[in-house]
């Protein structure tokens, strides 16, 4: 399966032609994969510097004169680094830009906290025109990105280098909904990103277990499906959300937000609790901070037998 | 000079008890010019798409825009009553989305300016002629993004920009180090030293200003005295953010009814 960030690459070369107005500006990431594009729409591309507050500040510029920019570099330094820049110059001067990150939460396991990211998602949600898609696969970024990237919004496209691995059919990815991926009676795990291949192997194990699990998949946080979490919930009752993002606010503050009014409700989170210091690859940190298919299994066990 | 747009800043902040009188004295003079003599601009349809961009990026100088707009008749007489109420529009720092005539939402400082960088960026793109000018405070010099965004205006060859800085000597009460004609040169600015409150000056500046052959963006260094007009008030940091008594208010509008 193709990269999400060359995805990314592809549509962009895809739309460019087709529409003058899409500026792409980027702090020197993604460069090489990008050159399509700045050959296809010569004078629209930008690797602008490492300067990533002034890079969305300018961008804001851009947009003030009708063009469509698309912002580009890793998670923290366009979203936490920048973020004034996104609020003021953006949110409070209601113009209209993508922002699209690479990196995920901890994507670059190799180099540390100072590459981590893990409160974008809650940061752009909190803006009232902030637009959140966790793409977990190309073709979801492609769908999405092609639906409205020229909408007047702040989008946020958050990009990982992990996939999730499903085959989704075009036709089934709405922007804003939820995707059922399976049904179940007794548990609801709702789920972002790659982590989806985490919950469908917890729910393999479920299974033989005797527990019936229904698995609810989001690609888009912010406008979130609360229709599809609260229905699934009046049925079982039950919640793990599984995420790659601050405990403190995320995919559970949401789902959790969907279902007030629903007695009985028991719940458990998995998320990230703390900067996750140390090295390796994805893999071992979503080990180290409990993102894994056995986490999942725990925490369904724990719940279901309350 | 311009004591009529002086008084109405005075009278702005003194009804609402909220304003930055000596950051708007500093540069009234400069954007009455530019909206007299410099910018192409249609008073009577701020978005003209043919218009010259005016950006305050120091946005706490707010009453002199305003000031100047009003005079121009891009606000009316309402607008000024009502500054700083819940009827206005008008307030400390300008918000673009309900003002007509402010290009920026400023405020928090250092965010104008790249504003500035990206709309001459934005018209180099679509091929357009419009110019853009920013004004910057000498202490918002100490903000990184503008320093960012000059580099890039540089190396976007952006000739279709021109940064004033507004320079009060405030900057200098806190790092003492600030010899902006200098910085903004080393950034590539074609760099020009300016009379902040001389006439003779605008109009010998700017012309050197748009008749420049040269691909680099232009900087404007205005020396200017901070609560220029009303003695009491020129290059004292205690009035920065102060509101006149009815005493000094009176003492204030004499000085600049006689200085006319």
């Amino acid at each position: 399966m193709k990269k999400l960030r060359e995805e990314f690459a592809d549509t962009l070369l895809e739309l460019g032609p087709k529409d003058s107005r899409v500026v792409v500006m980027v702090g020197d990431i993604s460069h090489g994969i990008l050159q399509p594009f700045a050959k296809a729409c010569p004078g629209r591309y930008f690797n602008i510097g490492i300067c990533e507050p002034a890079m969305v500040n300018i961008a804001s510029g851009i947009s003030k004169v009708g063009l469509i920019p698309v912002i580009h570099t890793i998670a923290p330094f366009i979203i936490e680094r920048a973020y004034e820049q996104i609020k003021l110059d953006f949110g409070y001067q209601k113009l209209p830009v993508n922002l699209v990150s690479v990196g995920g939460s901890f994507d670059y396991a190799q180099l540390g906290c100072s590459h981590h990211c893990y409160t974008d998602v809650s940061l752009i949600s909190h803006l009232n025109r902030g637009v959140v898609v966790m793409p977990g696969s190309p073709i979801e970024f492609n769908k999405l990105f092609t639906d409205i990237y020229s909408e007047n919004n702040i989008n946020y496209f958050r990009l990982s280098e992990q996939s999730h691995g499903v085959n989704f059919n075009r036709e089934d990815i709405k922007f804003g909904e939820g995707i059922k991926i399976q049904d179940g009676k007794d548990v609801t795990i709702a789920v972002v990103g790659s982590q989806l291949k985490n919950a469908m192997n917890a729910a393999e194990l479920l299974k033989s277990d005797g527990i019936s699990t229904e698995i609810i998949y989001f690609h888009t946080i912010k406008p979130f499906d609360k229709k599809i979490i609260r229905e699934s919930l009046l049925k079982t009752r039950r919640l793990v959300t599984l995420e790659e993002l601050s405990e403190h606010d995320g995919l559970f503050s949401i789902s959790i937000k969907s279902s007030i009014g629903i007695d009985g409700l028991k719940c458990e989170q998995i998320a990230i609790k703390d900067f996750i210091h140390g090295y390796g690859s994805y893999e071992d940190l979503c080990k180290k901070s409990g993102l894994d298919h056995h986490a999942v299994y725990a925490a369904v066990k724990k719940i279901v037998n309350l | 000079m311009n004591s009529e747009l002086r008084i109405k800043i005075l009278e702005m902040v003194k009804r609402s008890g909220e304003g930055h009188i000596p950051s708007s004295f500093s540069i009234v003079d400069i954007i009455e010019y530019l909206y007299s003599s410099v910018l192409k601009y249609d008073c009577l349809k701020p978005k003209w798409s043919e218009r010259d961009y005016f950006i305050l990026s120091k946005g706490h100088g707010a009453g002199a825009l305003y000031a100047v707009l009003h005079a121009k008749g891009v606000l009316k007489n309402d607008d000024i009553i009502n500054y700083g109420t819940p009827a206005g529009i008008l307030g400390g720092h300008p918000d673009s989305t309900i003002v007509p005539g402010a290009e920026a939402s400023t405020g928090s400082l250092g965010h104008g300016f790249p504003t500035a960088v990206g709309i001459a960026l934005g018209n180099k793109i679509l091929g357009l002629s419009n110019k853009v000018f920013a004004l910057l405070g000498d202490g918002e010099c100490h903000e990184g993004t503008i320093w960012e965004a000059a580099n890039i205006a540089t190396n976007q060859e952006l000739r279709n920009i021109c940064a004033i800085v507004d320079w009060n000597g405030s900057a200098a009460q806190l790092m003492p180090r600030d010899d902006l004609p200098e910085k903004w040169k080393a950034f590539g600015w074609e760099t020009f030293l300016m009379d902040g409150h001389s006439k003779d000056d605008f109009e010998k500046v700017f012309a050197l200003v748009l008749n420049s052959k040269s691909n680099a963006p232009k900087a404007i260094i205005a020396k200017t005295i901070k609560g220029k007009g009303v003695s009491f008030m020129e290059g004292h940091g205690k009035w920065h953010h102060r509101v006149p008594t009815d005493e000094e208010m009176d003492h204030a509008i004499l000085e600049l009814k006689n200085e006319k």
